[in-house]
């Protein structure tokens, strides 16, 4: 309701420029906005998932069941449930009406990113660490995996000779696949392996449709942007590429899986500093693309119609790791690595001071005021207030709701609000925690035994997280 | 120096505007349809909008752009002004004596045209703004209503000064001077139980949305949340306010809660932390209103200074400040259900709706006493649920300080129904749906909490005014026996002294509740 009255430059403003949050519980390692954009769920190093508020920018509700590092958490559409995927070889399903935990999965190996479908709460992709990707049905309460292919689908009918086919399946064996993502409406999963190259493969039948080699390095990160039509892809040759995706869900209509075609349309690097780049991701609509670095605490946003670097946001002076874009306002979250603080960008508006003084106007230079002929004319009070009531003639319809486009429930999903806990913060055992240097903490509560404990163990946590990033470029 | 011009400012769409800042307008908006073809192009209709963006209305035709109205109203009026000077001097001062001499001059006829001609031109004005079409033939509209009273709930010690349904209507709770909030059963009018901890007399209270929680404002400075299902006090007690807490509103989520203070300060709770996270300070005298739209993007405060004005929960900037001429003290502050209009009480016995976005009154409600108390009152629907009006009927409804609820239609401002209901003034009047019946329940200085019910259509037909018959059903209602009626002499609704100067209490009642057929 508030957009007519809002200053309509401060709405046109696509783009974050300054510094405005600094939200902390904990030593937070990857972040997650929900698709409606009012709560930001946030994974720490100890396994704990923290879901903040972002209107009140407070604690909503904290979720216990990870003993490692989270890895990543993907919300379903309705904001009903959150599916975590952690070190500690485990994805869990949350049910945030009550904060119980639906699904517990357990695998062979630490999990990279695991995705929810974006319709069906009860399927997801997960990627392993040095394992084979899966597709994990989960409606049942024993969970049903199915191994998805690593190897790229390579172009068949003719015959090899046996050499070249032989070269090819060793080729092929190296392949591991380190990030795996849904389409936009989830027919299709994409996935990245460690030789660069990017496979479609079909949901339904678990088979390879396309592929296509990207790049040379590992890659890293896909994303795809809320349009379901680009891709952002960060390797580790030091590049973020956007690519053009073609409209799966015209497959077998109008497409056939021979002519899907992965068309690179920009490269992004820093070619003075060779910088490589933490995590990157589209803004809200797609039109620009965000990146942290590594080793520096600067955050880079490209717009995409020219490629062009539009803003550096500084702040923290600390290197930066996730980095997540509001889904439909111009604001930048992103969590600093060697505190674990979660940092906001948004647009700060200034106050237009003629909104508190109705009778004064802002001009923009001196305007000479010309004086009404009447205006200083005096009518008795009853005439005006007389004449003032027989105008109020028009049919105010004070009832009917206006949908404003694009408010969320066109797609049908049923809304759901979480519940507002008002004791949230008394089943906190987390805020102990604290940085006392690049990688170490201890907890805040003093206490031998415990600060034993935490000195042991987490720099080793904090250092597999770091060697695990490592092997994976 | 604007107080001479008797109409209210308006856009004269055929004013031009300053080339510079419309050229930039036209410029930010094809740069932006461009953006938006662009991305059509690549969407397939699953593809969420953003909604800042496509709900960005200043290149439509409803709502202009903030910058341009500023600057460009400012100096469009005194256009305006110029333009009625220049055109008609002779039409103005034959207005004034048609008044005086009632219609002596020599030339009548052309006197009436030309009044008609302003008033078509003003007709032709206002349906450009409103966007409301005519409506198809239908069932012509009812002209009263017909509420009946279903119960009277005695209980409280003294005066009563906050009612308000719960979410789903189930359950009142009201509180008042005595500091008890009591709680009670819509459909028996029984008495649940009574939360007993403030520390001085209760002005406000509102329900959570989800209905678990109540939360009151006091004039011991705090602001207490009791929980209706476990029937216990939230360990937290909402401290920072350092005058009496005047009215309250939640956010739809409940998130939040926004206070507004004696202290003339508007604050805005964490609920979760129980702690301010945001305090909104422009009013210069006691803040006596508070709401939030439905979709809880506006705050809307309300001063004794007069002024009105209208926050960004997001940002917490004012986005407009309203006010009448003559400075009346605004006491209460209500949303209209679709959030487009405010509803204001000011102390010289009128409720104006203000439509916000254009900073003028739409419609002044008159017929209540309205000269000490924060009344406070609600927005509700009538008619038959099977016609669809338009716009759909909606009235207004307020307490009055002789004691009767009146209620009139928002088109038309008739009243249409004055219920003698309380021996005392009215202090709040809340709306609400309990099985497809339409109810308000009301209370007053009177100590009593009462519950009106709509009568079916036939027998609106049979007795138009049914005052005297609904108080006759009254009087057998059940009274819950658990608190005897006892001889506090009533002070007013707060319980202090103090206050009786002022206006004594407030009540929150936010129209986003109102169930809406």
């Amino acid at each position: 309701m508030n957009l007519s009255l809002v200053d309509p430059f401060v709405l046109a403003q696509e783009y974050p420029d300054t510094l405005t949050e600094k939200l902390s519980s904990g030593h937070a390692t990857c972040l997650s906005f929900n698709h409606k954009g009012d709560y930001l769920a946030s994974g720490r190093v100890d396994g704990t998932v923290v879901i903040f508020d972002i209107e009140t920018n407070g604690v909503a509700r904290k979720l216990q069941g990870h003993t490692r590092q989270i890895q990543s958490l993907s919300w379903s559409r309705d904001g009903r449930y959150l599916l975590t995927s952690s070190q500690d070889w485990k994805c869990i399903l949350w049910d945030l009406k009550d904060g119980s935990r639906v699904r517990t999965v357990r695998f062979e190996a630490p999990v990279y990113i695991a995705e929810l479908h974006p319709f069906n709460h009860l399927l997801f992709v997960a990627s392993l660490f040095e394992d084979q990707p899966v597709l994990v049905d989960i409606s049942s309460p024993k969970p049903v995996k199915r191994i998805l292919p690593s190897a790229p689908l390579r172009a068949s009918g003719e015959d090899l000779d046996p050499a070249a086919a032989a070269k090819q399946a060793a080729q092929d064996a190296k392949h591991s696949t380190c990030v795996t993502i849904f389409t936009a409406f989830g027919n299709h999963i994409i996935a990245g392996t460690s030789k660069g190259w990017i496979n479609i493969i079909e949901t339904q039948t678990c088979t390879t449709i396309h592929s296509m080699r990207l790049c040379n390095g590992v890659v890293i990160l896909l994303h795809l942007a809320s349009n379901g039509r680009d891709l952002l892809v960060n390797s580790s040759d030091r590049v973020i590429r956007t690519v053009l995706m073609p409209d799966l869900s015209q497959l077998g209509i109008n497409l056939e899986p021979s002519a899907i075609k992965l068309q690179v349309e920009h490269k992004f690097q820093d070619v003075v500093n060779r910088l490589s780049w933490n995590h990157v991701t589209f803004s809200s609509t797609g039109e620009f693309v965000t990146a942290t670095t590594f080793m520096n605490p600067d955050i880079y946003v490209w717009e995409r119609s020219h490629g062009s670097l539009v803003k550096i946001l500084e702040g923290p002076r600390e290197e930066l790791g996730v980095v997540e874009w509001h889904p439909s306002r111009p604001m930048v979250v992103a969590c600093g690595l060697e505190t674990g603080c979660i940092y906001t960008w948004s647009i700060v508006s200034p106050q237009k001071w003629s909104a508190l003084a109705p009778d004064f106007g802002e001009v923009e230079e001196n305007v000479e005021y010309m004086e009404a002929e009447d205006e200083f004319d005096v009518h008795p009070a009853e005439q005006v207030h007389q004449r003032r009531l027989d105008q109020e003639d028009e049919e105010p319809d004070a009832v009917t709701l206006e949908l404003v486009k694009g408010d969320g429930d066109a797609d049908g999903v049923e809304p759901f609000s979480l519940p507002v806990l008002l004791n949230v913060e008394d089943s906190d055992s987390g805020e102990d925690v604290v940085a006392v240097g690049p990688g170490t903490m201890r907890r805040r509560t003093p206490g031998a035994a415990k600060e034993g404990v935490n000195g042991d163990e987490k720099p080793a946590a904090n250092g597999t997280s770091r060697g695990a990033a490592r092997r994976r470029r | 120096m604007d107080h001479l011009t008797p109409q209210p400012r308006r856009r004269d769409p055929r004013a031009k505007s300053p080339s510079e800042s419309s050229s930039d307008e036209l410029a930010a908006v094809s740069a932006h349809e461009e953006a938006e073809r662009r991305r059509a192009s690549w969407t397939k209709g699953i593809t969420p909008q953003r909604p800042k963006k496509s709900g960005r209305l200043y290149s439509g035709s409803e709502s202009p752009d903030e910058l341009a109205v500023d600057a460009d109203e400012y100096w469009r009026s005194s256009r305006t002004r110029n333009r009625h000077r220049n055109q008609s001097p002779i039409n103005r001062t034959d207005s004034h004596d048609d008044h005086s001499q009632g219609g002596a001059e020599g030339h009548p006829e052309d006197d009436t045209v030309d009044t008609d001609e302003e008033q078509a031109h003003d007709a032709h004005n206002w349906s450009d703004r409103s966007a409301t079409p005519v409506a198809p033939t239908l069932p012509p509209k009812p002209d009263h209503l017909n509420y009946k009273e279903k119960f009277v709930m005695r209980g409280h010690l003294r005066g009563v000064s906050a009612v308000q349904f719960s979410p789903d209507c189930s359950m009142i709770a009201s509180a008042g001077a005595d500091a008890a909030v009591k709680v009670w059963d819509t459909a028996t009018g029984r008495l649940i139980h009574t939360f007993e901890g403030h520390l001085a007399g209760i002005s406000t209270l509102v329900w959570a949305p989800n209905g678990e929680w109540i939360a009151t404002g006091s004039d011991d400075k705090t602001i207490r949340f009791w929980n209706v299902n476990t029937l216990k006090a939230h360990t937290k007690v909402f401290d920072g306010h350092h005058n009496y807490v005047y009215q309250i509103a939640f956010t739809p989520k409940g998130n939040i809660l926004v206070s507004g203070s004696y202290d003339e300060a508007v604050f805005m709770w964490d609920v979760r932390r129980a702690q301010v996270m945001r305090s909104l300070p422009a009013h210069s005298d006691p803040v006596a209103g508070i709401d939030v739209v439905h979709d809880g993007t506006l705050i809307v405060s309300c001063a004794l200074d007069g002024l009105i004005r209208i926050w960004d929960t997001h940002s917490g900037q004012c986005l407009r400040t309203l006010v009448m001429e003559d400075n009346p003290p605004a006491t209460c502050v209500k949303f209209s259900p679709n959030g487009k209009y405010v509803l204001a009480w000011t102390l010289d016995g009128c409720i104006r709706m203000w439509s916000y976005v254009e900073s003028r009154v739409v419609k002044t409600f008159q017929g209540h006493v309205n000269q000490k108390y924060s009344l406070s009152g609600c927005f509700g629907t009538y008619g038959p649920r099977d016609v669809n009006y338009q716009p759909p009927l909606c009235f207004a409804v307020s307490g009055s300080e002789d004691g009767s609820i009146l209620f009139w239609d928002i088109v038309s401002k008739q009243v249409l129904q004055r219920l003698d209901a309380h021996s005392d003034p009215v202090l709040c009047v809340h709306t609400g749906t309990l099985n497809g019946k339409r109810l308000v329940v009301s209370c007053g200085l009177d100590k009593t909490v009462r519950l009106w019910e709509e009568a079916s259509e036939d027998d609106a037909v049979s007795n138009g005014e049914a005052n005297e018959e609904g108080l006759g059903e009254g009087a057998s209602t059940p009274t819950p026996k658990s608190h005897s009626q006892d001889n506090t002499p009533a002070l007013d609704a707060d319980g202090d002294d103090a206050m009786t100067d002022a206006m004594p209490s407030a009540a929150a009642t936010p129209a986003e509740d109102v169930t809406m057929t």
